[in-house]
């Protein structure tokens, strides 16, 4: 790589890179999720700090309410109101963790700071070698812990609702309202149909997990390609150095749009699978999330 | 006569995109659909924006995937 002067220095590697002076657990994207999080915990701190009914103070109460009600509503409507209540903390807390974290990765400096063994003039590098902060989900190791995670909860969630028959009675059994011989003649096929959706369920971390990687990766990757189009065109630094600068900017709101779309769905799609696997028989739970949407 | 070295580097170039022929046309198509129909659904009912929107975001986001899966294994390739 000749230039110096391009803002996006490193080439992003799949996997998160380790500081030499740290322990071996500490790579860069485990401490940007740290730095998120503590984010997240300053701001709900301030907004909760002085409760009102009617709040006063200008910004904090209000948006993070405004925030909470719009997941709510859009969340109770999915899963139904007799989960709600168990589910909203954790999936509330994916979104909020997804979408800081993606948000938070495409300040400037995030990727372009770091440590490096090959030094230009002033505080400039021609190659970073570790950056200091990496963009959280452009690891694979976070966002196929989020999702491990949310699996185990998943089947708490649905033995406790269902227990483990109900659970096999669910995927394998007939299903439609079928009785006598009919219901008979029709099991293997519904049995086959069960041994398919247990396959699905066991890939939902995968592509939950690999969704939000790729996504985030190859936004990181394209705003590297872009940033460096001057130089690999081979056009003169001053020119390459102003090419940094202007082409990224409409893909950074690209971006934008990305992170908070990647965060709903991550979301979206936590809320449907327990929906699916917590609904009674009989379209008693659809009646009841049906009465409640909005 | 094609010197089979050069053979060998022009498949190496080409290989890792591959994937991402089949899986970008079939993802392109997918989410295409959702957003027609969703578009569609709007249009016959526009009360109910707020849940064909989650529906829409949730079939985007599954047939996007696919192209993801292909992203994926070209980075791996390369």
């Amino acid at each position: 790589m000749p230039a110096a002067f391009a803002p996006f220095l490193a080439d992003i590697p799949l996997y998160a890179e380790r500081y030499s002076w740290a322990p071996r657990w500490l790579s860069n994207s485990v401490l940007i999720g740290v730095v998120v999080m503590v984010l997240i915990l300053w701001w709900t701190r301030s907004a909760t700090k002085s409760i009102a009914l009617v709040p006063s103070k200008p910004g904090g109460q209000n948006v993070a309410e405004g925030i909470i009600e719009m997941l709510y509503s859009t969340l109770v409507g999915i899963v139904g109101p007799h989960m709600i209540g168990k589910v909203f903390p954790l999936l509330a807390t994916f979104f909020l963790f997804i979408l800081a974290s993606n948000w938070f990765s495409l300040l400037p400096g995030i990727g372009t700071i770091g440590f490096t063994e090959h030094r230009g003039a002033f505080l400039s590098a021609d190659h970073l070698d570790v950056p200091l902060l990496r963009a959280g989900n452009a690891d694979l190791n976070m966002t196929l812990g989020m999702a491990l995670l949310f699996m185990l909860f998943w089947l708490y969630w649905t033995f406790s609702e269902l227990g483990f028959v109900g659970f096999i009675k669910h995927t394998f059994g007939v299903k439609g309202g079928l009785k006598g011989p009919l219901a008979l003649l029709l099991a293997p096929l519904f049995i086959f149909v069960g041994v398919i959706e247990i396959i699905s369920i066991a890939f939902r971390p995968v592509s939950l997990s690999l969704r939000l990687f790729g996504n985030v990766y190859a936004g990181e990757t394209l705003l590297h390609t872009m940033s460096d189009l001057g130089n690999v065109l081979g056009l003169p630094k001053a020119v390459a150095f102003i090419m940094s600068i202007l082409i990224p900017i409409p893909f950074y709101f690209l971006e934008l749009l990305v992170g908070i779309l990647q965060a709903l769905v991550f979301t979206l799609l936590c809320a449907v699978y327990i929906q699916l696997s917590t609904t009674h028989e009989d379209g008693h739970g659809e009646g009841d999330g049906e009465k409640h949407a909005h | 006569m094609i010197d089979p070295t050069f053979l060998a580097d022009a498949a190496d170039r080409l290989g890792p995109g591959i994937p991402l022929i089949g899986t970008g046309i079939g993802a392109g198509i997918g989410v295409g659909l959702v957003g027609a129909k969703a578009a569609e659904a709007v249009g016959r009912n526009p009360g109910a924006f707020g849940q064909i929107l989650t529906i829409g975001i949730i079939g985007m986001a599954l047939a996007e995937a696919v192209a993801i899966y292909g992203l994926i294994a070209f980075f791996l390739l390369k």
